[in-house]
């Protein structure tokens, strides 16, 4: 559904998109994922024609995307970054302004808009003004604005910064309902924990190129950590750490705070080992976590830094 | 039309800003109308000068003259002391103090000398009409009794109240238009052009500004809609705001000054004033496209607004500004548009030759205009290019 090929674009010196490839598929949920300035915004304003690129192919349903391409921005529903709202507005006024610019027939988009609101739960907040609205809220309306008009493909740029976490959820549902409903969505967001939660496809950017890009499994099968091992232990040497870490299968070991933070390899079996030493070295311990790798873990591996920093 | 509908409503939700400065218009256009409608000279009358009349003879001319004069002054009936008519005199009572001299009939029939006694207030126009009305009587006095040396004081002044009776028409030749020179709609045209600028002005531009917020450019770049349309809208809802700005203003003007309707001039002020607002109008596009911040706007407002009404004649009368002032001026439309009304003003026939220094006025206008357009219409496709 969109495709695209070795973009590049430049700010001055400044390389944002180093040849940028995406494949996005119709009826998938395709996640962005980057830290702060990795390019993800500018990814999508080119996308959208609203940036001119130094380099590269964008094609949107088979078709070369150019700022006229009037037919093709008919059927994109775009919830950009900044919040782009009339303040002299209500909720409603805005979302019906927004409808109308692709739905002309009325009662069609007195339809569309009620669903709209209804959808990111803007109900009571109709006559508001934006300016009155918590930040929150208005990222909702921001939503509302960019889906009322039910497009085959749904652009999100960070849609969720300043929403609470029961708002945020509500809305990562609704997306997930649009797509059942047959629209394609692109998510962008510096979340890993929403993208996980959300997206089947993803690509990772950093500094403007991407990292990596698949499904989760198939992100986290790129890397060496199978499992992070957290155990509460009351006491343990040096000598012993240093024993713990020559293992089988272990990769790290970490001492922090009472805790032994072991990170461990694809192989089954690391677990148990590591419980064996501890029960033959009569190490005191408490309760066990373990947790598969999250998308940080595989950030962190590939780029040796934080997603979050 | 969505994007119209929306700055439609957006001129509503500003109009309050915008109605304090037709506010104060409206007080002021009141204030003018209250000062100058009554002191519009329509019909000629003889002012009446007051005059004591003091007679040391009583023969019958002196009576006869003493009626003529009546006829077209006041006289006034003051005891013959010299320190009570002074006073009359300083206090206004009388203007004019008329003394006969004893002889003086018979020195006037005799052909000798016309003296009379006057002690006048300097400066009044109306004792001309008393100092012509004595040379009248006597010398026609004198006339008669020369060519008719038997006839009786009697005699001759029946003849001579017969001969004046009659009065003189005067015809004002003034046609119905000349009314507006210096009138009130003058004014308040000239006035409109201030509050015209402050509200186009803060009215337009702080409307397009909102369509010229970043995001909100970037949101419709995403839409369907075709640039050339949004702007198409914009301009449409832009030339509404401004002809229902105008057609409000001028409407006041017909509702304190309803004679005025009739007049050719207003016909040509009401062309004047339109071809101004059409102007102010891209010239408010044009500030909205230069400016940031709606600070800004309301900045650049009061500066352009007042400035160049100050400079153009707008508050003080062009011919009371100086020459270098007035060259500064006429690098504004407003100078243009107040010589342009001033000339409307003062028209009385309207055919080509009379009207072309006024339209002369109005197509340097027009000029502007379609300069301010044309500025405006670079710097939006540098901002579209650069973005
Ligand atoms: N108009 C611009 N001029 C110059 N540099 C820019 C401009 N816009 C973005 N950049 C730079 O390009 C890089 C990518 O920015 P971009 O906004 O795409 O990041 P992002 O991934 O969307 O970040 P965020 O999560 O903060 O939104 C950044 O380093 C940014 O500083
Ligand atoms: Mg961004």
């Amino acid at each position: 559904m969109i495709h695209v090929k070795n973009l590049l674009k430049r700010y001055g010196d400044l390389v944002a998109l180093d040849h940028l490839s995406l494949d996005i598929k119709e009826g998938e949920i395709f996640g962005l994922l980057g830290p702060n300035g990795s390019g993800k915004s500018t990814a999508i304003n080119c996308i959208l024609s609203l940036l001119s690129f130094d380099k590269g192919e964008i094609e949107i349903f088979g078709k070369k995307m150019t700022p006229d391409a009037y037919e093709s921005k008919r059927n994109i529903g775009i919830v950009m970054q900044n919040v782009a709202v009339f303040d002299e507005l209500t909720v409603y006024e805005n979302i019906d302004y927004f409808c109308g610019l692709y739905v002309h027939d009325k009662s069609e988009r007195k339809r569309l808009v009620e669903e709209a609101i209804d959808f990111v739960e803007l109900g009571n907040f109709k006559k508001f003004h934006p300016k009155k609205l918590s930040g929150g809220l208005l990222r909702r309306l921001n939503i509302a604005c960019g889906i009322a008009h039910r497009p085959k493909l749904i652009i999100l740029d960070e849609p969720t910064v300043a929403v609470d976490p029961q708002s945020r959820n509500k809305i990562l549902e609704g997306i997930a309902r649009l797509n059942k409903q047959g629209a394609t969505i692109v998510y962008t967001s510096h979340y890993m924990e929403e993208v996980e939660q959300l997206c089947s496809r993803i690509a990772i950017l950093d500094k403007g190129r991407v990292i990596a890009s698949g499904t989760q499994e198939e992100l986290k099968a790129m890397i060496t950590l199978g499992e992070k091992i957290t155990i509460e232990a009351f006491s343990i040497n040096e000598q012993e750490l240093q024993q713990l870490r020559e293992l089988p299968g272990v990769l790290s070991v970490q001492w922090i705070e009472k805790r032994l933070v072991i990170k461990s390899g694809k192989k089954a079996g690391s677990l148990e080992a590591v419980l064996d030493f501890l029960k033959t070295h009569e190490i005191g311990f408490g309760r066990i976590y373990s947790e598969l790798p999250t998308l940080n873990d595989v950030f962190l591996e590939i780029t040796g830094k934080q997603l979050r920093d | 039309m969505p994007v119209f509908k929306v700055c439609l409503k957006i001129f509503r939700k500003n109009w309050l800003s915008v109605s304090i400065y037709i506010v104060i218009f409206l007080a002021i256009a009141l204030l003018i109308s209250a000062t100058s409608v009554s002191e519009r000279p329509t019909t000629f009358s003889q002012k009446k000068a007051r005059v004591a009349f003091i007679a040391e003879e009583q023969t019958p001319l002196v009576k006869g003259f003493r009626k003529e004069l009546s006829r077209s002054t006041t006289i006034v009936a003051l005891p013959d002391q010299s320190e009570k008519l002074q006073d009359a005199l300083y206090f206004r009572q009388v203007t004019y103090i008329l003394r006969i001299p004893k002889g003086f009939t018979e020195s006037v029939l005799s052909g000798g000398k016309m003296q009379l006694e006057k002690t006048v207030v300097p400066n009044s126009i109306e004792n001309t009409y008393v100092d012509l009305n004595v040379d009248q009587y006597w010398n026609l006095a004198r006339l008669y009794a020369a060519h008719d040396p038997g006839i009786s004081q009697n005699g001759l002044a029946s003849r001579l109240r017969a001969n004046l009776s009659g009065t003189t028409p005067v015809v004002m030749k003034t046609e119905n238009a000349a009314k507006t020179s210096d009138s009130f709609s003058m004014f308040y045209f000239n006035f409109l052009a201030y509050t015209l600028s402050a509200v186009l002005i803060m009215g337009i531009s702080t409307a397009m500004m909102v369509f010229r917020r970043r995001d909100l450019r970037m949101r419709h770049y995403c839409s369907p809609l075709k640039q050339a349309n949004v702007t198409m809208q914009l301009l449409a809802a832009n030339l509404l705001f401004a002809g229902a700005s105008w057609a409000v203003l001028v409407g006041f003007c017909f509702l304190l000054d309803p004679q005025s309707i009739v007049t050719m001039n207003m016909l040509y002020f009401l062309i004047n004033s339109l071809l101004f607002t059409g102007c102010i109008a891209s010239l408010s596009y044009l500030i909205s496209t230069v400016l940031k911040s709606l600070n800004a706007v309301s900045a650049v407002c009061n500066l352009i607004t007042l400035g160049t009404c100050f400079i153009s004649g707008v508050f003080v009368p062009q011919e009371f500004l100086n020459s270098t002032v007035l060259k500064i001026a006429s690098f504004t439309p407003t100078y243009w548009y107040v010589q342009a009304n001033t000339r409307i003003a003062k028209l009385t026939h309207f055919s080509w030759d009379h009207l072309a220094p006024s339209l002369y006025s109005m197509l340097i206008m027009l000029a502007f205009t379609g300069a301010f357009i044309a500025i405006a219409l670079v710097i939006g496709r540098r901002q579209q290019a650069t973005n």
